[in-house]
């Protein structure tokens, strides 16, 4: 009799449903939407719940491969570089090798089987510890896909029926890439919650050693882990190609700290063992919500990172102190069990501490902040103000920074509102993922500088259709994809200026070296190119030795300049066209005391000042920034109100500007030098 | 001693290999004023460097001490600005190293939270707060005596690099020789018996994590004054590269085992790696496709050097 | 004057109450046993004695002193020393510095002498008796080795108090000799020593009086003149027991694992021949690192042979892999139970299902219905103490999780198993129930192998005994002239 009882007898709901604490995640993520409810606009709809969705199936897709991983204790950090790799050999097979698009797309995957195939020998076979084998098969893998494109190449103009997969609906409102996600989710809940294989997963995580007494090939289970994460990454590459309309080497970068970090909100022990497919997909969706609810809410980005932070320590803090309380028994080996009251003093202290970090930076920076830049939230009072939404490529660059003086300048002459917001970071599809926010907020105007054409020109045509206004200022994207282009200076105009003052420095002859930004950089890219094309059209003398990256970071320029001045001592010019890089290659001319070698380069003049005057650099190229954000934003004000002319527009203190068809010309580029450097500001 | 070793030496035939190589080809590479650009360039990568050993040491991991770096570059010129004589500067940005180096500390050691899960929510957390309070402006007029500590910047770069090295050796040294580094290895190695010969471990963890955040900001200090502004930005992906180094060198990511010294060598190979192909003249877009299979071949090395000897997945598996 | 004495200790953990009032005293110069069944409250009076738990009322003197602040540190200044049933060593640091790391006092800043700790670590080991070099790393170390390390460390504290917790589970019945003498010898200074073993046997002969706990009470105290062994099992288990082994008559069957020449390499084993029948038990006894769980380990396809033969069900085969093995029905139960027996933070169903998932599941998918059945009938069958079959495995306690364990084997239904040390470490009440198990699985026919340390165990458990000595079989005895000295004998390699 009692056989029958306990049969019947099941775990309880809750601990089926929240193994390991998922309810705070839940409980948080429902803050977040009744948050965002309440101050986003257009935040509790069924076409934002589907934009969020499509945002997330990518990362989707590499939390949901790296959730098994982590449960056997493992880790993978090449899923994004898997990615880059994939989208790109997926581009030249299609353009170059002339495969037809399916085809394409399963040598890409072959690709990511073998990409996982390395990792999985390296991990399984050879015993080496995942961390490493894939922070080495990291730097592999997106440094091939550098390689074969060589940073610059970008393959676009995919067929619309592939492109449907990234960018189409499923009966007019869901995307169609929802569906691989799905069938994802449901495949890796049945792999690790079902079946006998995902049982064993567990064990290995638990004790690997225990595993192998049980008769479960260790090896063998771990191994087809890593060969299905490169799988699944190559499926999110194709995915991700198909939502951008572009495949570049830069595709997926930094996806893999996003996606592990959606992983170990979702309640994934990394030390192997616990976790589940429901918590990584709560936890994916917190992060998605909350990035999207931000910028509904016309909330700076910054504080995406800063929120995710916070809650990723509530929520794993709270979920340790519940299993801590409930597994006392446990704790008697730990021994040291800590009173409440401490525990409370302790949260205290680590909860001022932080604070005290918080406040003096705060407190510090006051003084460097540019005067002229107002506090970011002017927006969202509900009057009748048209809203202009702006977005630069990255946020942090000086060069960016000193447009916006200029943005904020004209929004209050023009009476507009202006949300300005970007990506913080170098993931290319950041971008069309503001737009999207933009869209489905509703703003009047938008006002993009581009950082790849190809990519955000669906996006962009998209909101026009909406009957959104779109400008873009600094980079332009398809023509047919917005309604003016605020033409600073052209590719073609700053490659060629860079050169003619170059070939004026060296007299016409001489070797001379670049430094670029990150190597996949579609601007840095194009001004090469153009830069190229004069040297070889009308210097015939000048011969260009060597391009090094270096990632905007100026400490980068500044040992790679170092470099290059001792490998190529015949070396007399350096051209930096990346705005935080001169200051870098600026320095290291100065340090190696080598007066013969000339620095030019494009960037702020306020950056560069006691360069020049010390006679290191020549010359910068660059245009006034803040009459660039001035007019970028008074353009998409005229706009709004339709009041643009033709052949010429009234841009308040600009007065008359030129219209070129579809171009707004601010002027050409200009050289800044000692003559004339001190006369501006920004 | 060579089975104790086998890392250090795999790194000390991949560094010859590459050095051999370069000075066939591009003896330039050898060259005083290339080595000390070359060091002073890897200087921060190696100081927090020594910090980290310490972390992984203890079986724990710090996954922000790039976005740490960027904060203590900046507070250096803040700091400068406000006044404060460069030394001073460089020191305060060392407590506010500490200060966010307690915050992960304290967390780990005792909210008990991950170290990577707490580390990874300071690094974003500590990286966008940093963009959000500056929107990206760098640190500007910098008072005159800033660069180089008013001194001439030979003498400046002597004392960095004395620093560094006496950083280095010392730390090398009292790893082994002190009391207080056996306490990090017999903590990493298992806590629970470390609590049972009076060993607090919670507060080993803590001091090391105070100990890295403190060493960031020495280092970011150091490579402040080595220029006329601070950028916002510094420090990007230098927690990758440090935790890169620390594991080539042979630091088990586990904890309890691992040396300073064979840390530095990782720090010697892969700063090596960069500049030593541009020497050899190869193309900057293979360059870290060249980097990553140098990174693997140097750990499959060992590997594959120990599977040739007695039985040892059996105790590589009981000992994962 | 007791030199350690603690009185009315209680202790509960989050609602659970461990102690309940204990009260203990130990005098100096005696061996003080303390017995009590798993769960019984001795690691938790342990752990109270060294500081590593703080109870939550009653008091600890030392010398007449109370101690007020109690903690690991405190209670090394005050002499007392433990040397637990799981080393509690530095895998990663060599033997010498392990040693040295509890000795030492000092600031964190002074400098280590590495000298000194050398030839501190050579004396203590020679003390203890251990043959092992200060300058190996823990981790590569057997079993039994480090806890030889841990009596160094004792030794070396010049502990007065000094605990020993089931000091002799994984020690050859040489080693455990030479710990008898050690302990002897300090005794004769003065130190007290408490000991916990589950081997009656040893308590009669190394102890003068026993404490008895249960249920985190103190039953009685009584000088071991006083008492029998029936009646120190009563007090233990608080019923009477039948402490005879229940070795029943079983008709011995056909051959059901032969193996012949067996040879490793990487494990040290060469040239064993033996064969097991259905129904019979085949006691294997032998010194730690004569290669017994090496044997095991080869039959069981861990490390795969690379000599001879192997005959299960008339095929002769090489078992590759653990999972070959359990293919072809033969189970192992491993020695370590906490890391390679069950998986502990799993739930016992998932634990007996382990080893044939394909029982429970339905085209690769688990079918919850029928790993729910499989596990309540092991559970009802092994008679496992839990309060669901959803609990946490290492949340029950030592016997029952040992269960669990065998539950695992029997869930392949084996015909042949083989059983490490199936006892070590756990309660008297469950280890005549495993016995009893052992005794049901042989009468239906299966073969058994079991390795044991423990020679009343072996003599009373099998039909014949195989003697390992050297990585080799050095003899196989019946059961009828299997005695004690003529295993040892062979153990030794002197026959």
């Amino acid at each position: 009799m009692r056989t029958s009882l306990v049969l019947k007898q099941r775990r309880p709901w809750p601990e089926i449903c929240f193994p390991n604490g998922e309810w705070v995640l839940a409980l948080a993520l429902a803050v977040e939407i009744a948050v965002f409810s309440a101050i986003g606009e257009n935040f509790f709809t069924w076409s934002n719940f589907f934009e969020v969705v499509r945002l997330s199936v990518e990362l989707g897709l590499l939390a949901l491969a790296l959730t098994p991983i982590m449960i056997t204790g493992g880790i993978d950090l090449s899923v994004g570089s898997i990615m880059g790799l994939s989208a790109v050999v997926f581009g030249v097979l299609w353009r170059d090798g002339g495969l037809p698009i399916a085809a394409a797309v399963g040598a890409a995957l072959l690709l990511g089987c073998l990409a996982g195939l390395l990792n999985a020998v390296l991990i399984a076979k050879l015993n080496l510890p995942p961390l490493i084998v894939t922070l080495g098969s990291l730097s592999l893998f997106r440094g091939m896909a550098e390689g074969i494109t060589k940073g610059a190449e970008n393959y676009s103009g995919f067929p619309a029926g592939f492109l449907r997969l990234g960018q189409g609906y499923l009966w007019g409102v869901v995307p169609v890439q929802f569906s691989v996600l799905l069938v994802a989710i449901a495949a890796y809940w049945v792999l690790l919650h079902r079946s006998a294989f995902g049982r064993t997963l567990y064990v290995v995580g638990f004790s690997p050693s225990g595993a192998r007494y049980a008769g479960i090939p260790v090896q063998r289970r771990v191994a087809l882990l890593y060969f299905l994460s490169g799988l699944v990454a190559s499926v999110a590459a194709v995915i991700y190609v198909a939502h951008l309309g572009q495949a570049k080497s830069d595709a997926g970068t930094g996806y893999e700290l996003a996606a592990i970090t959606a992983v170990v909100l979702g309640g994934t022990s990394v030390f192997g063992g616990r976790g589940t497919v429901w918590g990584t997909v709560l936890g994916l969706f917190a992060i998605s919500v909350l990035q999207n609810g931000l910028r509904l809410a016309a909330l700076p980005s910054e504080m995406t990172g800063v929120l995710t932070g916070v809650v990723l320590v509530l929520t794993i803090g709270l979920g340790r102190l519940r299993a801590r309380a409930q597994r006392n028994e446990a704790t008697i080996d730990e021994a040291d069990s800590m009173k409440n009251s401490q525990l409370a003093i302790l949260c205290c202290a680590v909860v001022g501490g932080s604070l005290i970090v918080a406040g003096t930076n705060i407190w510090l920076m006051r003084s460097l902040r540019p005067a002229d830049i107002a506090p970011a939230r002017t927006a969202a009072r509900p009057g009748k103000r048209p809203v202009i939404a702006m977005m630069p490529k990255s946020k942090g660059d000086p060069y960016f920074i000193s447009c916006r003086a200029g943005a904020e300048e004209a929004a209050k002459e023009a009476g507009v509102d202006l949300i300005w917001d970007g990506p913080t970071g170098l993931d290319p599809a950041k971008q069309n993922e503001v737009v999207e926010g933009w869209i489905t907020r509703g703003v009047d105007a938008i006002a993009v500088s581009v950082e790849n054409s190809a990519g955000i020109s669906t996006v962009l045509r998209k909101a026009r259709a909406r009957g959104i206004k779109v400008v873009t200022w600094d980079a332009d994207a398809a023509p047919d994809a917005r309604d003016f282009f605020i033409n600073q200076a052209t590719p073609e105009g700053i490659g060629f200026t860079l050169v003619d003052e170059g070939a004026r420095l060296l007299g016409g002859k001489g070797e001379f070296a670049i430094i670029t930004g990150p190597l996949s950089a579609a601007n840095q890219n194009s001004w090469m190119e153009f830069m190229r094309q004069r040297v070889a059209a009308q210097y015939p003398g000048m011969k260009l030795v060597a391009m090094r990256p270096s990632d905007d970071d100026r400490d980068k320029a500044f040992a790679e300049t170092q470099t290059i001045l001792k490998v190529y001592p015949k070396v007399k010019l350096i051209v930096t066209i990346s705005a935080p890089a001169v200051p870098g290659s600026a320095e290291a001319v100065q340090q190696a005391g080598r007066k013969d070698v000339f620095v030019i380069g494009l960037s702020l003049p306020n950056l560069c000042k006691r360069y020049v005057h010390d006679g290191v650099v020549q010359a910068v190229v660059l245009w006034n920034t803040k009459d660039l954000g001035y007019l970028t934003v008074y353009t998409a004000a005229l706009l709004v109100e339709g009041r643009t002319g033709q052949g010429s527009l009234q841009a308040g203190r600009l007065g008359t500007v030129e219209v070129r068809g579809s171009q707004v010309i601010l002027g050409k580029p200009f050289i800044f030098n000692k003559a004339n450097i001190d006369r501006y500001d920004f | 001693m060579l089975q104790r070793h086998r890392r250090e030496v795999s790194l000390i035939v991949a560094i010859l290999v590459i050095g051999a190589v370069l000075a066939v080809v591009a003896p330039g590479f050898f060259t005083f004023a290339n080595q000390r650009d070359l060091m002073l360039a890897n200087m921060p990568v190696l100081i927090v460097a020594l910090g980290m050993v310490l972390v992984i040491l203890t079986g724990q991991i710090d996954i922000s001490v790039g976005s740490q770096f960027a904060i203590c570059s900046v507070a250096t010129g803040v700091f400068a600005r406000m006044g404060l004589p460069t030394p001073l500067a460089g020191a305060a940005a060392c407590l506010v190293g500490a200060l966010m180096g307690g915050v992960n500390g304290a967390l780990v050691a005792w909210v008990r939270i991950p170290s990577i899960v707490v580390t990874l929510a300071t690094m974003v957390a500590l990286r966008d707060g940093l963009r959000w309070v500056t929107q990206g402006a760098w640190v500007q007029g910098l008072p005159p005596g800033f660069q180089w500590f008013g001194q001439s910047q030979a003498a400046s770069e002597l004392i960095t690099a004395g620093c560094a090295a006496v950083l280095a050796v010392g730390m090398n040294w009292g790893l082994r020789n002190l009391a207080a580094g056996r306490v990090v290895y017999a903590t990493g190695s298992s806590p629970n018996a470390a609590r049972l010969v009076g060993i607090n471990p919670r507060l080993v963890v803590f001091a090391v994590f105070v100990l890295t955040g403190a060493l960031t900001g020495f280092a970011a200090a150091f490579n402040a004054v080595r220029f006329l502004q601070i950028p916002s930005n510094a420090g990007m992906g230098l927690e990758l590269k440090v935790i890169a180094a620390a594991v080539v060198g042979g630091v088990a990511i586990a904890g309890g085992r691992g040396t300073i010294a064979g840390t530095l060598l990782g720090v010697l190979l892969l700063s090596m790696i960069g500049p030593g192909l541009t020497f050899l003249g190869l193309s900057a877009y293979w360059e870290r496709a060249v980097e990553g299979a140098i990174i693997l071949a140097a750990v499959a090395m060992d590997a594959v050097r120990v599977r040739s000897g007695i039985h040892a997945d059996i105790v590589s598996a009981q000992a994962a | 004057m007791a030199l350690l004495e603690a009185t009315a200790i209680t202790k509960s953990f989050a609602g659970v109450q461990a102690l309940r009032g204990v009260s203990f005293a130990l005098r100096s110069g005696e061996v003080h046993a303390l017995l009590g069944e798993n769960g019984a409250g001795k690691s938790t009076l342990i752990k109270v004695i060294t500081g590593a738990e703080k109870p939550d009322s009653g008091t600890l003197t030392v010398d007449g002193q109370l101690v007020p602040h109690h903690s690991p540190a405190a209670a090394r200044a005050l002499g007392i020393a433990a040397v637990y049933q799981q080393p509690t060593l530095f895998p990663d640091l060599t033997v010498e510095e392990n040693i040295a790391l509890a000795l030492e006092r000092g600031g964190m800043w002074r400098r280590v002498d590495w000298r000194a700790r050398r030839r501190q670590a050579r004396e203590l080991l020679d003390r203890s008796g251990a043959e092992v070099a200060p300058e190996r790393t823990v981790g590569t170390l057997s079993m039994p080795e480090q806890q030889l390390v841990e009596i160094a460390k004792a030794i070396g504290a010049q502990a007065r108090i000094l605990v020993l917790d089931e000091p002799t589970a994984s020690l050859t019945d040489r080693e455990v000799a030479r710990l008898f003498r050690v302990i002897g010898s300090l005794r004769s200074e003065g130190a007290g020593i408490i000991y916990i073993s589950h081997r009656l046997d040893e308590v009669t002969v190394i102890a003068n009086r026993v404490t008895v706990l249960r249920d985190g009470q103190t039953i009685a105290t009584r000088d071991l003149r006083d008492v029998d062994r029936a009646e120190l099992v009563r007090l233990m288990v608080g019923r009477d027991i039948d402490a005879i082994f229940p070795k029943r008559h079983v008709p011995i069957g056909k051959i059901a694992l032969q193996v012949n020449g067996l040879g490793c390499r990487a494990a040290g084993i060469r040239n064993i021949t033996f064969e097991v029948r259905r129904g019979e038990i085949l006691g294997i006894a032998g010194l730690v690192g004569s290669g017994r769980t090496q044997l095991a380990e080869t039959l069981f396809g861990l490390t795969p042979a690379d000599d001879g033969a192997i005959v299960l069900h008339d095929d002769a085969m090489r078992t590759e892999s653990p999972a070959e093995a359990i293919r072809m029905k033969l189970g192992y139960l491993p020695e370590d139970r906490r890391q390679h027996g069950v998986v502990m933070e799993m739930p016992v169903a998932a634990n007996i299902s382990l080893a044939n998932l394909e029982a429970v599941s339905r085209n690769g998918l688990i079918d919850h219905a029928r790993e729910r059945g499989l596990a309540w009938s092991y559970v009802e069958r092994l008679r496992i103490k839990t309060p669901s079959i959803y609990t946490e495995v290492g949340s029950l306690s030592g016997g029952n999780q040992q269960k669990v364990a065998v539950a695992r084997w029997l869930a392949i239904n084996p015909e042949v198993l083989i059983l490490d040390e199936p006892t070590q470490g756990v309660d008297i009440g469950s280890k005549s129930e495993i016995h009893q198990i052992m005794v049901e699985l042989a009468e239906q026919g299966m073969a058994i192998v079991m390795i044991s340390s423990e020679l009343p165990e072996i003599l009373g458990m099998s039909d014949r005994v195989a003697v390992m000595h050297g990585g080799t079989i050095a003899g196989i005895l019946s059961r009828t002239e299997a005695t004690q000295e003529k295993i040892l004998a062979l153990a030794l390699g002197q026959a």
